[in-house]
């Protein structure tokens, strides 16, 4: 599998510039508008995809009403509305579920990298856990201690 | 009034060379006040922003916060950095905490902290090192950060410019919903930026500046709506009248 190299706040970032074009946006004309290549852009569209905050045709990008609800919200709520998406993700559901399992509900970042290295075909998975781990930071699902070196589930307030 | 800048000037002087960088510099600070300094590179905006905090002193001429003279340890007064500015060494949590020391202690200064944690959408992040943070989210501590202190009066210096453009887009908005909120700090805000695209976008009122020495070259009242959406035409009459007077 692929997964998008994109944080969350850059998708966000995206559906704030789609929706200022009224909601939908030829993508090449997004990228031009933010002087970016087509390259930089194309992650956060698929993360965004990835979400379900976007429908993607013909190299067009539409919001979709998910989006809308984010967009439409404060701070607080769109961390509801990135939680109950992000934990939609496959990878990042069959994370959790790894982590009720195992003892503790911590897991080693080496198991962690070896793991992810078995779904998603790449030669730097270091960079792929960073975002992985910064959509499950932002949705309050998974974290990681640098310390300890671990990913642990979070706690829900 | 909440500051004011009356008659600022500033000079450096380099192997007895005099460079005047800012020329007789005035403007006054209202509540409500979203005022982007806006000008060419090397105007001298971000040494108007240092002296208007107290950072550094001004040749002549005096900056009055609430009518006193601006002191570099003011409370009432914050600053987010274009580089974040984070101890490396502290978490999140603890990189907000360090400014609340001198006023708050132990529980107090942790409810303080996770209060604006949580305003900025940190929560989750609080036991992170900053190396670990994406630009985005660097940048989210560094408004908590200031916000902690519950300014009066917020001072930013170019606090998007090293952030992608979708990062930066998400952070300018998240923070106009933070300055909408009115049981959020600050009462103004005085961001430099070189943007002028992102000064129309933010600011209620764009003060620009001449090419060095800078001096005020117009002082304008934005009249756009808020939300404000940058593929308006009206956005763009705005974006132009900004650059025709710069150019």
């Amino acid at each position: 599998m692929i997964f998008p190299k994109a944080t969350i706040s850059e998708i966000i970032g995206l559906l704030e510039v789609v929706n200022d074009s009224g909601g939908i946006e030829d993508a090449a004309r997004l990228a031009a508008d933010f002087d970016l290549e087509l390259d930089e852009i194309l992650p956060s569209i698929d993360g965004a995809e990835l979400l379900g905050f976007v429908k993607v045709t013909d190299g067009n990008i539409e919001l979709t009403a998910d989006a809308q609800k984010l967009l439409d919200t404060g701070i607080r709520e769109r961390k509801k509305i990135i939680r109950d998406k992000v934990g939609g993700v496959e990878i990042i559901k069959e994370l959790k579920n790894k982590l009720i399992e195992s003892s503790g509900h911590k897991m080693k970042k080496e198991d962690t990298l070896k793991y992810l290295q078995n779904r998603i075909a790449t030669t730097d998975i270091e960079s792929y856990f960073r975002i992985i781990i910064n959509w499950t930071r932002h949705a309050g699902l998974i974290g990681y201690n640098s310390d300890s070196e671990e990913i642990c589930l979070m706690s829900r307030e | 009034m909440l500051a004011e800048i009356k008659n600022v000037s500033k000079t450096y002087e380099s192997d007895g060379n005099k460079i005047s960088v800012l020329d007789n510099i005035n403007f006054t600070v209202e509540d409500n006040d979203f005022i982007c300094i806006v000008g060419p590179s090397g105007c001298g905006k971000s040494t108007l922003l240092r002296i208007i905090v107290g950072l550094e002193k001004p040749t002549s001429g005096e900056v009055l916060f609430k009518g006193e003279l601006i002191a570099p340890d003011n409370p009432k007064v914050a600053m987010v950095f274009q580089n974040f500015a984070l101890f490396p060494w502290l978490t999140v949590k603890e990189n907000i905490e360090l400014v609340l020391e001198s006023k708050k202690h132990g529980e107090e200064a942790e409810k303080v902290a996770c209060k604006y944690i949580k305003a900025v959408g940190l929560d989750g992040f609080e036991r992170v090192y900053p190396r670990e943070l994406s630009g985005g989210m660097k940048q989210r501590v560094g408004f908590a950060r200031a916000l902690a202190v519950e300014p009066v009066l917020l001072c930013m210096d170019e606090p998007f410019s090293s952030l992608d453009a979708l990062t930066s887009q998400n952070l300018k908005d998240e923070l106009l919903m933070l300055w909408a909120d009115a049981s959020m700090p600050p009462d103004a805000v005085i961001m430099v930026t070189h943007n002028v695209e992102e000064a129309v976008y933010m600011a209620n009122r764009i003060i620009i500046l001449s090419h060095r020495p800078g001096k005020i070259v117009a002082d304008l009242k934005i009249e756009l709506e808020r939300p404000r959406n940058r593929k308006d035409p009206e956005f763009y009459r705005w974006v132009d009248k900004v650059y025709s007077l710069i150019v």
